[in-house]
């Protein structure tokens, strides 16, 4: 099983750059996210990587092949891939088992009677036994999608793509299917691609994830590297809900704005240096008036200017005294303070993540 | 790579060869250039009279089709009107009926002395003076008209299914009677669609040649397509007849930019969020009349004309009534038994498949090869692919006569240089069906095949050509449609042995034999709805777009 | 029927009869050729009646017929030769001026039929390019269910009567040569004042002149100020209520040649036809069944047709109709409009 290399990807369309200097590596076995907003260039990526289009310059290696260069690329049939497509693309003058055994048909070495077999298996595998002869039209969006990942992965491909494949589903489905394509993926361990551009997705599906913003990776990492540590402004705020906090370094361990003092749990700042930190709202404690305080070292008295029940949690806007920063605060339930409220907030040092790196322009 | 240049450098050749010649033609003379054609055409009262006759045709035949074909088309697509299948049906009837068939039947109907229709008036009300002369202007418009308003039945009519019922209905909640909302919300909602009918049936009127020679001749006034006919006549004056296609060609132009615009902006279609549900609208007790409304004007178009054309193609003698010793297969006899007959069948069915052919399979190639992008300049291939709409028959015709009539390649005198008006006259129509086939086949299918394994070729033989296989065979029917009843270029083009069927027919109205017009019209209007039947069967909805 | 028949024995007979070897080889000549291709404004019913009958002549021969005005048959040749097409073997038309041009432009074959030494000088010319293959004089007609025969026009000037306005037919000089040698003799009866004349009267405008029996016969028109006399005999002998006006001032006389084209492609079997059309026996078919004047001295003519002797008859000169052509078509546009 190989991995997959992506060096330098740069694609243009005119004068418009949709892929800047790409890099990412895709461990054998690993199955990556490409998580964006739209128009950031993940379906280009997912596409250069397929062989559907050619680069201006940058490389795609799988394995130790190189596929795609800005002199050749090897066509897609060549390339022992396998897609899912956002609109599932299956024949509809085909019948299902055909749908499925079409890869098959064209893999040398596999005869009729084992196509046959491994059709069928297929089709348990991905609950729809008994459905072979029925036509792509005659079945449900979730159904459908199941076909097309059947029919993916019976080539036992090297590297498997999959371009927002369940954005066309109900959101209910679409929570299903996330748990059953990572289970599906821990049966085949096959080194996978997965475009979409919706977080909870990317965080429930992958082993690692890669933020784009505007044609190139700003960071990679677990789900849990993205979250808590997030480097820059644009993952910060696409992750999850966050905080963000224009301050100063101050003393080593320390940011200020203004009166607000926040220690935080880095040290390498340059003092003087202007540093964005980032505060997820449910780090953020609230003491009542009367409760023993928090050991944390950052308390902050503040007023409460709204809270907002939501059933499984409260959203709380809270702003700190003596200066303009409101923060948002997500606390468990039951809605104990009320708009109006003076109240004190406690968070980590570890909570409090200084952003590392500048937003590129 | 190379196929694909090749198939656009023969775009430019078709095309551009013939309109060269044109241009060159109306302006030269034995002395070099010269405006002197042009001043001819200009200065000359007759050629003024025919320009002036035109654009009067022209002018109320697009006001009469938008009067019949736009209440038609509301109420085909907006109200409860029953019998809307029967409706369409008749209609697309009207569309593939050549004019000029159309107008010989009404010279039966409506001439002033013999017209069945004038006869029954006189009958009944002992009148001596007709109450129907098709042989004047408002006759010719009416005989145009009543063929021409299918283009705007078909605009106004895909129009109106586009848009939601919502916002009629919020009319309607406020007290806006059905014909104030049809008036003051449907109304501007369509205006795009109307104003680009009115342009289309414009346009038809300003190209046709068989009806204003069957009907204004006879009345002593010509049109610019029978003046530039007549221009033919021996001796021929071959420049003043490119003098004085230009204007036209530049008015057909025109005429087609101002639309193009109009429907550019995206008038009509959804306004907005999803497009809602279409209610009808209840018409009450207006059901009856406006069934009957609709049906008389199928009437005039279907009914009474196909009505005289059987009449007269089993009658010996056409002006009386069909009496035992009246009835006769002899004009069959007769009219197939003409070698000259004989071998424009043959001469049409042959031009009507290789054209067909031909057409078909170079618009799947050029449509397939700008919706998947193949090539840098793709947008180029598509306007050449467009741009034969602009000519009107008669000027591509004097223009391929002035082509090919001379070295290096002398066409003239074979099927050839009809085969070349036809495929350029048909390319429009070709490419459009095309274009739309291979814009509903995803190109995500082709990429799933390729990311399998399968090569270019074979996912274009496994996976799109089985999914674009009934829109080609419908590109098929409209292109072979489209060349059987050709006139207005076969006219200039034929020599005697490569007459087709409309050629023939058009000879036989000169010497009045109605009988065996009427057959060789109801063999052409066979093999017309034979055509169509397939396609109806393979696209499994309505040609003219409505879903079954 | 019978007639037919016996028509065809007698051909094939005077087939037989004719020289046998030098026939023998130019019908061998013929049948190599395969075809004889006839562009013809005599009526299409005739032109396949004679066509059928040399066919089955000579097996082996077909005829294609090409019929149309005289007029676009010349439009026809000229554009054809324009392009370099040599398509026709025989040329017939009713315009004698036609043949003028085409002799003028050396476009015609040399060649005199058999027997036609003894046709009438009007028939024949002094060169020997083209001879008169049959002839037909302008008449009027009225429908007689609609007109009574005392109410019917008897002279081309009845014709201006204000009366007859809107009930009027004619056909057209720039389609027809028929028509056209009509309006050259009225215009040196009459002058072109009077084509201005009738023009008030508002006729209806039909191209061929076989047309105005048709119109006449069906009553859209009751009256046909000109057309080929000929077809109004046919049209009456097959039960339509048409009668036939000779008037007084006289008839003008339209003798239809026939001649083979210079580069004709089948030049044997163009011959063997030409033969053919002069013979007695097809000459005699066109004054029998298609109410044809011929000048073939031997023909006899149905007696409910005046002979050809006893009418006035307008000649008319070929020259003249080749010369004044353009006039003719652009005066005549000139009054009807089209």
């Amino acid at each position: 099983m190989p991995g997959v290399t992506i060096k330098g990807l740069t694609k243009r369309y005119g004068d418009v750059a949709a892929l800047e200097g790409l890099d990412l590596r895709v461990e054998p076995g690993e199955l990556v996210s490409l998580l964006g907003p739209s128009g950031c260039g993940k379906t280009t990526t997912l596409r250069l990587v397929a062989g559907f289009l050619q680069p201006e310059a940058g490389e795609i290696w799988v394995g130790d092949r190189c596929l795609s260069s800005p002199t050749s690329v090897i066509p897609p049939e060549r390339r022992r891939m396998a897609m899912i497509f956002q609109s599932y693309a299956l024949w509809p003058h085909m019948t299902v088992a055909q749908n499925i055994a079409y890869g098959l048909r064209l893999k040398p070495g596999v005869p009729k009677a084992a196509r046959e077999t491994r059709v069928k298996e297929m089709l348990k595998v991905v609950q729809l036994d008994g459905y072979g002869s029925r036509y792509p039209g005659e079945l449900s969006g979730g159904q459908q999608q199941r076909v097309a990942v059947a029919r993916a992965l019976v080539v036992e491909p090297e590297i498997l793509l999959l371009d927002e494949p369940l954005s066309n589903l109900d959101a209910n489905l679409r929570e299903e299917m996330r748990f059953e394509i990572r289970r599906l993926h821990e049966t085949f361990a096959i080194t996978t691609l997965y475009v979409t551009h919706d977080q909870a997705e990317a965080m429930v599906i992958s082993d690692r994830v890669a933020v784009l913003h505007r044609g190139r990776v700003v960071q990679v990492g677990t789900a849990e590297d993205l979250f808590q540590r997030p480097r820059t402004r644009f993952v910060a705020e696409f992750i999850g809900k966050t905080n963000l906090v224009d301050a100063v370094a101050a003393e080593p361990g320390v940011v200020t704005r203004g009166a607000l003092r926040l220690r935080v749990a880095v040290t390498g700042l340059k003092p003087g240096a202007p540093v964005v930190v980032s505060i997820r709202p449910h780090e953020i404690r609230l003491v009542a008036r009367g409760q023993p305080p928090s050991p944390d070292p950052n308390v902050l008295a503040g007023v409460v200017q709204r809270a907002s029940y939501l059933g499984d949690a409260v959203d709380y806007q809270v702003r700190v005294n003596g200066s303009d920063v409101a923060l948002r605060v997500t606390a468990p339930p039951p809605a104990v303070f009320r708009s109006g409220e003076t109240v004190t907030l406690a968070l980590a040092p570890e909570a409090c993540v200084p952003l590392t790196e500048a937003e590129t322009p | 790579m190379t196929v694909w240049l090749t198939a656009a450098l023969a775009l430019v050749v078709l095309m551009a060869l013939p309109l060269g010649w044109l241009g060159y033609m109306s302006v030269s003379s034995e002395t070099g250039a010269t405006l002197a054609h042009y001043r001819a055409v200009f200065t000359d009262p007759h050629l003024q009279k025919a320009l002036w006759n035109t654009v009067v045709l022209a002018f109320w035949v697009g006001l009469a089709s938008l009067a019949i074909g736009a209440p038609m088309a509301w109420l085909t697509a907006r109200t409860d009107l029953p019998g809307k299948r029967l409706v369409r049906a008749l209609i697309l009837a009207s569309f593939v009926t050549p004019p000029f068939l159309g107008a010989f039947a009404w010279v039966m109907l409506a001439g002033p002395n013999a017209g069945l229709l004038n006869k029954l008036y006189r009958s009944v009300t002992g009148a001596a003076d007709p109450l129907l002369n098709v042989f004047t202007m408002p006759g010719l418009i009416f005989v145009v008209s009543i063929y021409t308003f299918p283009y705007v039945f078909i605009m106004i009519a895909n129009t109106l299914e586009l848009i939601a019922s919502d916002l009629e209905e919020a009319a309607s909640i406020l007290g806006a009677s059905r014909v104030r909302v049809a008036l003051t919300v449907t109304l501007p909602m369509v205006l795009p669609a109307i104003l680009s009918g009115f342009i289309l049936a414009v346009l038809q009127a300003l190209a046709l040649f068989g009806s204003p020679a069957i009907l204004a001749l006879p009345a002593g006034f010509h049109t610019i397509t029978t003046q530039i006919w007549a221009l033919f006549q021996y001796p021929p004056k071959v420049e003043m007849a490119a003098a004085f296609s230009v204007p036209l060609f530049l008015a057909t132009a025109l005429l087609l930019l101002v639309q193009k615009q109009l429907l550019g902006r995206r008038g009509y279609a959804a306004i907005g969020g999803k497009s809602g549900q279409r209610r009808q609208i209840p018409l009450g007790p207006w059901r009856p009349p406006a069934l009957a409304g609709c049906l008389g004007v199928m009437a005039c178009s279907i009914f009474l004309p196909y009505g005289i054309l059987a009449k007269a193609a089993f009658a010996r003698a056409w002006a009386q009534p069909l009496t035992v010793e009246n009835v006769t297969l002899g004009n069959f006899a007769l009219t197939f038994g003409h070698s000259a007959t004989r071998s424009a069948i043959v001469n049409t069915l042959e031009l009507g498949i290789m054209t067909a052919c031909v057409g078909a399979g170079l618009a799947a190639l050029v449509a397939y090869v700008v919706n998947r992008k193949l090539i840098p300049g793709h947008q180029l291939l598509t306007f050449l692919a467009l741009a034969p709409v602009v000519i009107p028959g008669v000027v591509l015709a004097v223009a391929l006569f002035l082509a090919y009539t001379r070295p290096p390649l002398v066409l003239y005198g074979s099927l050839w240089i009809l085969f070349v008006a036809y495929l350029t006259k048909e390319m429009p129509v070709g490419y459009s069906q095309s274009d739309a086939t291979f814009r509903g086949v995803h190109p995500e299918l082709e990429d799933a095949g390729r990311i399998l394994g399968a090569g270019r070729l074979r996912v274009l033989g496994e996976i799109t050509a089985p999914l674009a296989r009934s829109g080609i065979i419908a590109t098929w029917c409209f292109v072979f449609i489209g060349v059987i009843r050709e006139l207005s270029a076969s006219i200039i083009l034929f020599t005697p042995n490569t007459k087709v069927i409309s050629v023939v027919i058009f000879d036989l109205k000169e010497e009045g034999e109605f009988g065996a017009i009427a057959v060789l019209g109801l063999f052409m209007l066979g093999m017309t709805f034979a055509a169509v039947g397939v396609m109806q069967t393979l696209l499994g909805r309505d040609v003219m777009g409505a879903k079954d | 029927m019978n007639r037919h028949l016996v028509s065809v024995l007698a051909l094939t007979l005077v087939v037989a009869a004719l020289p046998a070897s030098a026939q023998d080889a130019r019908v061998e000549a013929a049948r190599k050729e395969g075809k004889v291709v006839w562009y013809t404004s005599l009526a299409l019913s005739s032109s396949e009646k004679v066509a059928k009958l040399f066919e089955a002549a000579y097996p082996g021969v077909g005829v294609e017929v090409h019929r149309t005005g005289s007029q676009r048959i010349l439009q026809r040749v000229m554009q054809e030769l324009q392009a370099n097409l040599k398509l026709v073997d025989v040329i017939h038309t009713s315009d004698a001026g036609h043949f003028v041009l085409l002799k003028d432009k050396k476009l015609l074959l040399k060649y005199t039929p058999a027997g036609v030494d003894v046709f009438p000088p009007g028939f024949k010319e002094r060169d020997g390019y083209y001879y008169g293959l049959r002839a037909t004089v302008n008449v009027i007609a009225y429908n007689s269910k609609i007109i009574s025969a005392a109410e019917a026009p008897r002279t081309w000037k009845d014709l201006l009567d204000p009366k007859w306005k809107g009930r009027l037919v004619t056909a057209h000089p720039g389609y027809s040569g028929v028509i056209a040698t009509h309006v050259l003799a009225l215009v040196h009866l009459y002058g072109w004042d009077y084509w201005k004349q009738l023009a008030q009267n508002r006729l209806m405008l039909v191209q061929s002149a076989v047309d105005p029996s048709g119109v006449v016969a069906s009553g859209e028109r009751p009256v046909a100020v000109n057309g080929g006399d000929y077809t109004f005999y046919q049209t009456k002998k097959k039960g339509n209520p048409v009668e036939i006006v000779y008037p007084k001032e006289g008839v003008p006389l339209v003798i239809s040649p026939s001649a083979i084209a210079a580069g004709a492609p089948h030049p044997n079997a163009a011959k063997l036809f030409t033969d053919f059309t002069f013979s007695k026996e097809v000459q005699q078919v066109l004054a029998d069944t298609e109410g044809l004047y011929t000048g073939h001295p031997e023909v006899t003519y149905p007696t409910d047709k005046p002979k050809l002797g006893d009418l006035r008859l307008l000649p008319a000169d070929p020259d003249e109709l080749e010369k004044r052509n353009e006039e003719i078509k652009k005066r005549f546009v000139e009054f009807f409009g089209a």
